[in-house]
């Protein structure tokens, strides 16, 4: 029997558990051997349905494979493989189990070709990865952990909800574009549960909110898979809705905004993952085959440069302890080959010219002008100048330059540096021969990133960001705060729910309800029991007594018989004698 | 003594770089308004697109904007404590 085809998900999460049973340099080698197996798997398949399982009278399908659930396929294990290489000095098995569990989820995900199967590997993806952020096990991350999951799975039951719905109104479990059903309530909670993990606001706060948490080889899986297989989904069923050009649209802006406040490194980078989501959403949304094919685009180099500056970050917090930029700089003389790589992925994050952003996101805005939506490509532009201001300008230059903190760390060790050094050559791979990625794009377009007129403009923008940068520095000078984002509602608003549960609601309970339950129920319950008690009282009792005293009475009476003298006992007997004989005698 | 603590550290290549800076931002805003005009081929999808030096001109303005604009609004309204979630 020869095996069709092997699912790279399964090979991830069952492979995962061989991890404890290892030790030293062969563990080192299954967790490399592991993704790299899975990568392999996924460059060796072609299109084709694959692993088609009958389950209540429906297909389930767990290996659609096609243009578009290749390429993200491509990436995700790529992701994997580069996240491992980043994870090799963790001495925690169960980290790396939740790992690879996650990508095997994602994988899952991306090959699905009905709703079951999909929100299998969906709830798997959740739970796996709310262990990358409990087993930092620090109490700050236990908490956001439990947030990030609770959130989670309330996105997993919009999304069960939905599917059951669907179901039972077209009695098909198959996933495909969703468009035949636009406005019905089934069609809205899918979506409602796609824009959740895509960390659409207002349901994205989990992202900033778990990822600074998690612990720093986790962070750098998180980046990569729940946002962009959100991302595959909705470009799988949802391309052409209106509603998402604009939300993505703002999306990418809100990101920037809030990573102007923000003080904790990581977090601002959490931002901009959901500020460069945006770009992917509102490619999505436009849904023209320039469009999609750039959504798909970006999302590949996005995981890679986001996973870069992640990994940069992760290897700040690591070897000085620091998260917080207004307490880093100056460590750009300590840790200069950090500060270079993380700069790679500044760059291709910008769109600089010949790094990857730069051939992926200008597809996305190109798309917005091809549909002659100004409002949206000026938007998207000035999301961009937001993005190299903060990720290319404000964080590496109050990390590792600005004031000197007198803090010094030393370089990561040489795995996590190789790891940051495939994810640049990546990037720059990327920029500069964008063919090989385009070739793979679900749609065939010719799309031409290197023009006269976008590479000039491209860096004016950009120089142009810098100098205001650099006229502004004081205004950005980092200040330790925290900024209110949608998981107040969940994180003070759940507290202030508490109190009126405590105040207004409990007076209102003990003094309205419970005066209306005092005379409506209690009152006549007790009067009812009253009459019980005096009948119970007065009749019963007073029959039981009465028995009582005439038995008392009648021994009274009896006693005068009984007197203990036997001659009384012998008359008595005599007595009795003398009347049988006499009633003989009369009857005879 | 690394690389970059020599070229950041010396106060004359410090002022270097920063000419540099400052040429290299008249040279790209050149290029913008001239090169189009030397190798004919408009791609623009809008009108605004073909205002000179229109890259520049956005990206300033994107950038303090966006700066100016941010502050303001957490300033008045977003920016908490960093203990505001822990009691």
């Amino acid at each position: 029997m020869t095996i069709e085809w092997v699912h790279p998900g399964l090979l991830l999460i069952a492979g995962a558990w061989i991890l404890p049973l290892l030790k030293g340099r062969i563990k080192r080698t299954a967790m490399v051997i592991l993704p790299v197996a899975a990568l392999v798997d996924c460059l060796l398949m072609t299109p084709g349905t694959y692993g088609v399982t009958n389950f209540l009278g429906q297909d389930l399908v767990f290996g659609r494979v096609d243009k578009l659930s290749l390429i993200f396929s491509y990436v995700f294990s790529l992701m994997s493989v580069l996240g491992m290489i980043y994870a090799l000095h963790v001495d925690d098995n169960s980290q790396h189990v939740a790992a690879l569990t996650y990508v095997g989820g994602a994988l899952g995900v991306t090959f699905a070709g009905d709703f079951l199967s999909l929100y299998i590997f969906w709830e798997l993806m959740a739970i796996s990865s709310a262990l990358l952020v409990l087993l930092r096990r620090e109490a700050p991350a236990v908490a956001a952990g439990f947030r990030y999951l609770l959130v989670h799975i309330f996105g997993g039951l919009l999304l069960l909800a939905g599917i059951l719905l669907h179901w039972s109104q077209t009695g098909s479990l198959a996933f495909g574009d969703m468009a035949a059903y636009s406005g019905g309530m089934a069609w809205g909670l899918i979506l409602a549960a796609f824009l959740l993990n895509a960390a659409v606001p207002p349901l994205g706060a989990w992202l900033p909110d778990a990822y600074p948490e998690a612990t720093v080889t986790g962070a750098v899986f998180m980046t990569a898979f729940t946002t962009k297989s959100a991302v595959y989904v909705l470009i799988r069923g949802y391309a052409g809705t209106e509603l998402l050009v604009w939300l993505g649209a703002a999306m990418a802006i809100y990101g920037v905004v809030y990573a102007v406040l923000e003080n904790d490194a990581r977090r601002l980078l959490a931002y901009h993952i959901i500020s460069q989501v945006g770009y992917m959403v509102c490619g999505v949304g436009i849904g023209t085959a320039l469009a999609t094919n750039g959504a798909t685009a970006h999302a590949f180099a996005h995981i890679l440069y986001k996973a870069l500056l992640f990994m940069g970050a992760g290897a700040v917090l690591q070897m000085t302890g620091l998260r917080k930029l207004s307490e880093m700089g100056g460590l750009y003389k300590s840790m200069p080959i950090t500060l270079g790589l993380y700069m790679i992925g500044g760059f291709a994050i910008s769109a600089v010219p010949l790094f990857s952003g730069f051939v992926s996101k200008s597809m996305v805005v190109a798309a917005a002008g091809e549909d002659h939506r100004a409002a949206i490509f000026l938007m998207l532009t000035l999301a961009s100048a937001g993005t190299f201001l903060h990720t290319g300008l404000k964080l590496p230059y109050y990390m590792f330059f600005g004031r000197d903190s007198g803090q010094s760390g030393k370089e990561p060790p040489a795995n996590m540096l190789v790891a940051m050094g495939l994810a640049a050559v990546a990037c720059i791979v990327i920029g500069v021969f964008p063919g090989i990625l385009y070739a793979h794009l679900p749609n065939p377009v010719e799309f031409v990133p290197y023009t006269l007129q976008h590479v000039t403009s491209t860096l004016g923008m950009l120089a142009f960001t810098a100098l205001g940068f650099f006229l502004l520095l004081k205004q950005l000078d980092p200040v330790p705060t925290v900024s209110l984002d949608t998981d107040w509602f969940y994180r003070r608003g759940a507290a202030w729910l508490s109190k009126l549960v405590r105040g207004p609601l409990s007076r209102l309970e003990y003094g309205f309800v419970g005066q209306i339950y005092e005379s409506v129920i209690r009152q006549p319950v007790l009067g009812v029991a009253n009459l019980f008690r005096k009948i119970d009282s007065f009749v019963v009792d007073s029959a039981l007594v009465g028995v009582g005293r005439s038995t008392q009475n009648f021994s009274r009476v009896l006693r005068t018989a009984v007197s203990g003298n036997a001659q009384h006992y012998g008359l008595i007997m005599a007595a009795g004698i003398l009347a049988m004989l006499l009633l003989a005698a009369f009857i005879k | 003594m690394n690389f970059l603590q020599k070229q950041l550290e010396d106060p004359v290549r410090f002022r270097l770089i920063k000419r540099g800076f400052y040429a290299g931002l008249v040279l790209v805003a050149l290029a913008e308004i001239v090169l189009p005009l030397i190798f004919q081929g408009n791609e623009s999808h809008f009108s605004f697109e073909n205002f000179p030096a229109w890259g520049s001109v956005y990206g300033l303005i994107s950038c303090v904007a966006i700066i100016v604009i941010s502050k303001l609004i957490g300033k008045l309204w977003l920016m908490r404590r960093e203990d505001y979630y822990d009691d």
